[in-house]
């Protein structure tokens, strides 16, 4: 294990820290999903089989630090098999790209998990999914960008 | 290479449908079986993370408390702003009503409105009227005296000229009785305009600092007995009068709420409402006085008090003593040897004597100290508001108050 190797695993623990220090003190309606970014950011550098086992144990992790059902396991699966079969078949090094990747998965993830939790029905569950969720996807994905500008060091892995 | 490919493929995708299955079945768990699953890994190895779930919860309460109690210390501040305005109107409000008990009928009370307008500055609007019992000429007093006299009278309002209109005058008399005058506005400028002018007092009639003028009850308007003001300065004299300047009794900003003397209760007189005041100014007044007398009479050498005079002085003494210096230069005879020795003795009466007025005067101090303390606490009792009727039913101050019933 060198250094450059440890980068990633270390941006990666940054930001779940992030997710359970920063976001319960914002407590904003739309949050940013720092988790999420972890995911999405790891994903891309596995094998899809590795993100889906990856996003169970965030998700499981999700699940366990929360009140409700274990709807993030399944979601956080997908998301994180999804991301990695999307970066297998067309990727590029474009901040835009990268934004709207980060957005499709959180919109993903939440269409997932709230399908899944159940927890909201009828019109909410429509608000929710086409007001709430995009906002919030788009605030993760703002957050994303950001993380990837400041952490791009961190997150290189090719040899300079 | 690309049956290695495959093979990676199929094992991925195996391994996401073995990771679906399982969060199916994870999510599909009762909860009896959930919640120890759930709570292992919180207490194993999501220890970390729950910790800092928790001090981020805690950081939000303790910003939002922070807020929070901003919040309480500007309306804890606010609210005790607001007490003392309450504490000053409550108070206001107590001396009204123990003006009124004292008064007990033939008033009509009333809120004073400054109207601030140029112009307006000497008046107050009254916010009872004719539909109340108010007539013209009626004095209106308050607490600590008279404020002035109805001018003109609506159903609904009035409007009063308060003492420092040009056109207000008062005949007023020392509260001892020693002097009678005509109490006017002063005509000064600055601070002074809020001042008042006791004019037409004979020059034979000195009246001392501090003494309180009432008003004197001639002249039909104002009834006897009212507070005006306190002696404060002696202005230059005209011809045979005298002119001193007074502090009033009542400031106009002071003046929020009112009482309005009707015509039969100004007739009917009023003066035992202020009595206590008026006794107790006369009597500090009167010490005052003493005291001051007692040392323009030691500071021209004269007995300290003519109540107690220096009865082992004769009264050519000082004509009779010689001075030392005298006495030493002159030749030593029989006479002035004797003369030297009463001059002695009459020396050492003087020592006893000054020792004897200093005593007096200590205790004349603690007197008019006690008579104070007495004066105030008489005052304040005075001051206190007479308790209120049980039936809470406004009753009519405008009649006079039947005579007590007798037991039968």
């Amino acid at each position: 294990m060198t250094w450059r190797s440890l980068r990633p695993i270390l941006a990666f623990v940054i930001l779940v820290v992030l997710h359970y220090t920063l976001r319960p003190v914002l407590e904003w309606r739309t949050s940013i999903d720092f988790l999420l970014i972890a995911l999405l950011l790891a994903a891309v550098r596995m094998r899809p089989g590795a993100a889906a086992v990856l996003g169970f144990a965030m998700g499981l992790v999700a699940d366990s630090l929360s009140a409700g059902a274990f709807g993030a396991t399944l979601a956080m699966t997908i998301v994180g098999f999804a991301a990695s079969w999307l970066r297998a078949v067309v990727f590029a090094e474009n901040l835009v790209l990268h934004a709207a990747f980060f957005f499709a998965g959180k919109w993903l993830y939440d269409i997932i998990f709230l399908l899944v939790e159940r927890r909201v029905k009828g019109l909410d569950l429509v608000f929710q999914l086409l007001i709430w969720s995009p906002l919030t996807a788009m605030v993760t994905a703002l957050a994303g960008l950001l993380v990837l500008i400041i952490m791009r060091p961190m997150l290189d892995t090719q040899p300079a | 290479m690309a049956r290695a490919s495959r093979l990676d493929s199929r094992f991925d995708t195996a391994l996401f449908a073995l990771c679906v299955f399982l969060a199916i079945v994870v999510h599909g768990l009762p909860d009896r079986l959930r919640d120890p699953l759930t709570g292992a890994l919180r207490q194993t190895v999501l220890v970390p993370l729950v910790s800092l779930q928790h001090n981020a919860g805690l950081s939000r309460a303790a910003w939002l408390a922070h807020g929070e109690n901003a919040r309480v210390q500007d309306s804890v501040s606010l609210q005790a702003m607001r007490a003392l305005a309450l504490e000053s109107e409550n108070d206001r409000l107590r001396r009204v009503l123990g003006l009124g008990g004292k008064l007990r009928w033939g008033f009509v009370p009333a809120e004073a409105l400054h109207s601030g307008a140029v112009g307006d500055e000497y008046t107050l609007t009254l916010s009872a009227g004719a539909n109340a019992g108010v007539r013209p000429f009626s004095p209106v007093v308050a607490p600590d005296g008279l404020v002035g006299m109805v001018q003109t009278v609506d159903p609904r309002m009035s409007i009063a000229i308060i003492w420092t209109h040009p056109d207000f005058r008062v005949s007023a008399r020392a509260a001892d009785r020693s002097a009678f005058g005509i109490v006017q506005a002063h005509e000064g400028s600055g601070s002074d305009r809020y001042l008042l002018e006791l004019r037409g007092v004979p020059v034979r009639n000195e009246i001392k600092k501090g003494t309180l003028i009432v008003s004197s009850g001639l002249g039909g308007v104002y009834p006897e007995g009212i507070p005006i003001g306190t002696v404060i300065d002696t202005l230059r004299s005209d011809g045979y009068a005298r002119k001193y300047l007074l502090r009033p009794a009542v400031m106009p900003s002071d003046v929020l709420s009112v009482m309005v003397l009707q015509p039969q209760r100004a007739a009917g007189g009023v003066a035992p409402v202020w009595a206590a005041t008026v006794a107790a100014a006369d009597s500090l007044a009167r010490l005052s006085a003493a005291a001051d007398s007692a040392a323009a009479a030691r500071a021209a050498g004269a007995p300290a008090h003519p109540i107690f005079p220096d009865s082992t002085r004769p009264p050519n003494a000082s004509v009779a003593a010689p001075a030392p210096n005298a006495a030493a230069a002159a030749p030593p005879n029989p006479d002035s040897v004797a003369a030297a020795a009463r001059a002695r003795e009459l020396r050492r009466a003087r020592r006893d004597s000054i020792r004897a007025d200093s005593a007096r005067r200590a205790n004349s101090d603690s007197a008019r100290q006690a008579r104070t303390d007495s004066t105030r606490r008489a005052l304040i009792e005075n001051a206190r508001p007479a308790p209120l009727p049980a039936d809470t039913t406004r009753r009519d101050t405008t009649r006079p108050v039947p005579p007590p019933s007798t037991p039968r």
